[in-house]
């Protein structure tokens, strides 16, 4: 008995002292660049947030002395990040009314605002004094206001994160002369940052190099690799779609016949399985992470990966490659003589008023607040992970300075910049979930070798019409045309 | 009295199992898409026939989930009885070895899902590493999780880790509630170990067998955690089993009609295996009496 | 004999040291991943164990603090030990009745067990809704009663199989003595199946540990198990790899208690279980 009594004595006294022990929790200072008014005070009102669990939440205790002079006092409900949707949605159907500020990824917008659960902003947006009120959506990049914001001609959320995927590469590899001469003597031409797929797949062949063979100069101690892919499920359809959509394939036509097995899709398939060859063994269950530091730990020689990645490359303590790294444009491919890029938007933030909010007024002055008042502190700090989305932010290097220097802020804010002029939009309509999800399953397939990239993708069409016609193809059809508008608006399609 | 005494469980299981028995069983005869909207079309049996015969996804993931049960379990059963039976064999010093071998079992999923994701990488796993280290590199193992191939073995091998020790602890109860004095009268009658096991020992054991096995079949059915941290279901649909399917067509894509079916579906053929089971064991029963 | 004995102990030892490494190995792996730093996590070649100035508990205080980790270690005590309980509490009642008075016959007894067998996928949302009209969303009640459901028939099949290994002959004479059923229920009867109890209790206490979809959806703010907090450390782009260890091994502490703890009532089985035939 003592035995017990002594090990369980330990345990509470263990975590007695862990709990002795205050975090000094760090906010970033004030910029005082954007300017605002805070909404004038309400009576004490509490506001509960909820969105995906940790760091990203963080801007609203940075933030909690603003909010508590505006009378206002938040609760925050963290969710881990796989299952915002589901808990959300449950919540929704359940008409809970528990949350005010609801925090999503973009594609479910479609989801959330047809069937009533967001309180259209536009009013409150157009409210006087605009100091106070006006959010500046002009001032958001356009893919992120027309395509994540809207729906059916409102605006419903404001984004407060902005993914999107850029081309990332080992600028000393490119720029070694005996690499460079050998490249030229291969494929007769010069070695340069991939600008087609076509040169991406010969530049992954090219830097594939097993252990014991020479990479610039060096004998290699493991197997190198030129690339990876996400080719894990759950985004490997986004890694397709950036090759896709460059082709000129958008998921449906006018009529949501879908348009996802056109031959440009399936060529940018096959070069995603081509890619596979050049890429690590591990590559059918690689994600974020496993792609991020492979990349950082100099196994690949190119990667496409979020905008947050190249961050994290520049710092010596997490990366074998700093200063060697080099951020381009997603490659693109060659439509009538001319190199179209397009970059993905997968995930991604925006808040948003729920609709049964007891205080949507002061919900609506915490997300302004979030997505504009401070958005340029939250962007800029490494104590979030929130990425820039309005031309303020890329207008005001000197913010980043803090975190990366002056220099590399100016020039990741240029690639950003660059990437997001490529920007192609996730399906965001009703139902976005399944059309994804098949979308992800038979690209999967056809990468594991399961089937070919025709078959694949054939699969998808019919299932994407399956769904369709399931969830009622009448309206699914109108809000895509709806989204084509926005499409056309931002020049995607003609 | 007898009555009196099952009321709590009854009346506990009832009131929370009856709404959602029936509801269930409501939607599944409806077409309900939550994501586009609340409203409720009656389709009949539409849906059972869109599983069964209309849905090589759902009898994809039913195969993947059988080899989990069947094979994934059988091994849990014969790992654990092992273990039982040499623990027992231990004295005293027993206590420690099951406390040791039970430790997995107190690891959440969504803890091991992510030790064993990175165990099982290729590239910055241990696993790989050692084993090429040991064999200088001869055996150039699999990139386990990222291979179509080896994928649903590996999510087999968390959950025989996990569980295998439930099993051991389970049978070593039965063993140590085996009278003493039985198993001398059948020594003193000449039997051997071999005969002590086979014929006083597990037809003891058969209730918490079954017991055990029931349980970790059901449990197995429902493998959900260990997919969504390992693999998703992929490469490709290799490791998708059907409580992964099932949650992506309630929580994801939110098809509550669908989903109801298939969840009936399932249901039935848990019912049946059980069925099957338990008449075994009636059977088993009846002949030692 | 004796030495023969001794030698068949070495051997098996030998074995079950084999199969424990196996088994022990992924739990070592989690103890020393919760003493790397990030980008120890992925690296080639893997870094088995930290270098030596890393051995603090920076990954603990995390967890535990920066992540609500200690509400967790006490919200998801309340729910299984609560659970744990009531199941074999309300469940060795009815294992008893069933057991000794075949209530209902072998067809109640299925229905017990099929409420396990129920996809939670498909229940969760209808339970949701039930606790939403009580109120009951986001406290401890609705997580407790949810694991029940799961847990008593569990408990109730594993007690009454006990409870059908002991002669009956014990408890009737207890009741000629003139002591009450409820009397020789407590007095006779449970005492003498401690190992099923003890096993259950265990049991039913680890699969509500290790709970993860109810917790998730029926809870918010009040109540935050730790499987949600753990889930929570995983981010879109920042999985916390080390932190998520450090709260495993916090998150094991407790059902090593627990085992340590039962054990001796498990072994008293033994001594108990000469009273079988």
């Amino acid at each position: 008995m003592f035995r017990i009594r002594f090990s369980f004595v330990l345990f509470t006294t263990f975590v007695l002292l862990l709990g002795a022990v205050v975090l000094a929790q760090d906010a970033p200072q004030p910029l005082g660049i954007t300017e605002f008014e805070p909404c004038q005070p309400f009576d004490n009102v509490t506001v509960t947030v909820v969105g995906d669990a940790g760091h990203n939440l963080a801007p609203y205790d940075f933030w909690k002395d603003d909010f508590a002079a505006m009378g206002i006092t938040i609760e925050i409900v963290e969710v881990p990040f796989a299952d915002v949707y589901q808990k959300l949605k449950t919540e929704f159907v359940g008409q809970t009314g528990a949350f005010d500020v609801v925090t999503f990824y973009p594609a479910y917008i479609g989801d959330f605002a047809s069937n009533g659960y967001l309180l259209p902003l536009d009013e409150f947006m157009a409210r006087e004094p605009a100091a106070v009120w006006d959010p500046h959506q002009d001032d958001v990049l356009a893919p992120f206001r027309e395509l994540y914001n809207k729906f059916g001609g409102q605006t419903y959320a404001l984004t407060i994160d902005g993914d999107v995927l850029v081309l990332m590469y080992r600028q000393d590899l490119f720029d070694n002369a005996d690499e460079q001469a050998a490249f030229k003597e291969k494929y007769g031409k010069d070695l340069m940052p991939p600008e087609t797929w076509d040169d991406w797949l010969q530049v992954a062949e090219f830097f594939t190099r097993k252990a014991g063979d020479t990479l610039a100069g060096e004998t290699l101690t493991e197997d190198f690799y030129g690339a990876s892919e996400f080719a894990k499920r759950s985004f490997s359809y986004a890694w397709f779609m950036n090759r896709a959509a460059s082709a000129g394939v958008v998921y449906f036509d006018e009529n949501m016949n879908p348009r996802i097995n056109e031959p440009g899709a399936v060529a940018g398939l096959q070069n995603m399985m081509d890619t596979l060859k050049f890429a690590p063994p591990d590559v059918l269950n690689s994600g974020y992470d496993e792609l991020r530091d492979l990349f950082i730990q100099g196994r690949t020689a190119m990667v496409v990966q979020w905008t947050d990645v190249p961050k994290k490359a520049a710092d010596p303590t997490q990366s074998k490659i700093a200063g060697k790294v080099g951020v381009g444009r997603v490659p693109g491919t060659e439509v009538n003589g001319e190199v179209v890029h397009r970059s993905m938007m997968p995930v991604g933030r925006v808040v948003a008023v729920a609709a049964d909010s007891d205080v949507p007024e002061a919900a609506y002055c915490v997300a302004k607040h979030i997505a504009y008042n401070r958005s340029l502190e939250d962007v800029s700090t490494s104590l979030t992970g929130l990425d820039p989305y309005r031309q303020s932010h890329l207008d005001h290097p000197e913010a980043f300075a803090a975190l990366m220097g002056e220099e590399n802020a100016a020039a990741y804010l240029a690639g950003l910049n660059q990437a997001l002029a490529d920007g192609f939009p996730d399906i965001f309509i009703p139902g976005s979930a399944q059309y994804q999800d098949a979308l992800d399953l038979e690209v999967n397939r056809a990468l594991s070798g399961e089937i070919t990239a025709q078959e694949a993708l054939d699969n998808v069409a019919a299932k994407w019409n399956e769904i369709t016609d399931t969830l009622g193809r009448e309206n699914q059809v109108a809000v895509w045309q709806q989204a084509l508008e926005s499409y056309r608006a931002l020049g995607l399609i003609e | 009295m007898a009555l009196l005494f099952v009321l709590p469980a009854v009346l506990l299981l009832l009131s929370l199992t009856i709404y959602p028995l029936i509801r269930t069983l409501a939607l599944s005869v409806v077409q309900l898409e939550l994501s586009v909207s609340p409203n409720e079309k009656f389709v009949g049996l539409t849906n059972f026939i869109k599983v069964l015969t209309g849905d090589s996804r759902f009898w994809n993931a039913m195969g993947n989930t059988a080899v989990l049960v069947v094979v994934g379990v059988a091994i849990q059963l014969v790992l654990g009885m092992t273990l039982a039976l040499m623990a027992q064999q231990m004295g005293r010093g027993r206590t420690i070895w099951v406390t040791l071998f039970l430790i997995p079992i107190m690891i959440a999923p969504v803890v091991s899902g992510f030790q064993f994701r990175v165990i099982f990488n290729d590239t910055f796993g241990p696993l790989n590493y050692i084993i090429e280290k040991l064999t200088n590199g001869v055996i150039q193992p699999p990139a386990w999780t990222a291979n179509p191939d080896t994928s649903l073995l590996t999510i087999m091998m968390t959950d025989v880790w996990q569980w295998a020790p439930f099993m051991m602890l389970l049978i070593l109860a039965g063993l140590e509630s085996i009278s003493p004095e039985l198993l001398e009268a059948a020594k003193v009658d000449g039997a051997n170990a071999w005969q002590l096991f086979w014929r006083i020992k597990l037809p003891l054991l058969m209730s918490v067998i079954i017991i055990g096995l029931l349980i970790r079949m059901m449990d197995t059915f429902k493998t959900f955690d260990l997919v969504v941290l390992l693999t998703n279901g992929g490469p490709g649909d290799s490791s998708e089993t059907i409580a992964y399917y099932t949650y992506l067509n309630g929580f994801q894509f939110f098809s509550m009609g669908y989903t109801a079916a298939m969840a009936f579906i399932q249901l039935i053929v848990i019912i049946i295996i059980s069925r099957v089971f338990l008449s075994i064991q009636k059977r088993q029963r009846g002949a030692d009496e | 004999m004796k030495s023969n004995r001794t030698t068949l102990r070495i051997v098996i030892g030998l074995f079950l040291t084999v199969a424990l490494v196996f088994f022990l190995f992924p739990v070592l792996w989690m103890f020393l991943t919760s003493f790397k730093t990030q980008d120890q996590i992925f690296a080639s070649p893997p870094v088995i164990i930290p270098p030596r100035d890393q051995w603090n508990l920076d990954n603990y205080i995390g967890a535990l603090t920066g992540s609500g980790g200690l509400q967790a270690v006490r919200d998801s005590l309340i729910v299984s030990i609560s659970t744990a309980l009531i199941s074999v509490g309300v469940g060795s009642l009815a294992a008893y009745s069933l057991a000794r008075y075949r209530l209902g016959g072998d067809q109640f007894s299925f229905w017990i067990l099929s409420t396990r067998m129920f996809p939670p996928v498909a229940s969760a949302i209808p339970l949701f809704l039930i606790f939403r009209q009580l109120k009951w969303i986001d406290t401890y009640w609705a997580l407790i009663l949810c694991n029940t459901i799961f847990n008593l028939p569990f408990a109730i099949w594993l007690l009454k199989g006990f409870i059908e290994d002991l002669p009956v002959e014990l408890e009737e004479s207890a009741l000629i003595d003139g002591t009450s059923v409820f009397g020789a229920f407590w007095r006779i009867t449970l005492p003498l199946i401690s190992p099923g109890l003890v096993t259950a209790l265990l049991f039913t206490f680890v699969f509500t540990w290790n709970e993860f979809m109810f917790a998730l959806l029926m809870t918010r703010r009040a109540v935050r198990p730790l499987t949600v907090m753990i889930q929570s450390l995983a981010g879109g782009h920042e999985i916390l790899w080390a932190q998520i260890a450090a709260s495993g091994v916090i998150a094991i502490i407790p059902g090593i208690l627990l085992v340590i703890f039962l054990q001796r009532y498990i072994v008293r089985g033994l001594t108990m279980g000469a009273l079988k035939y």
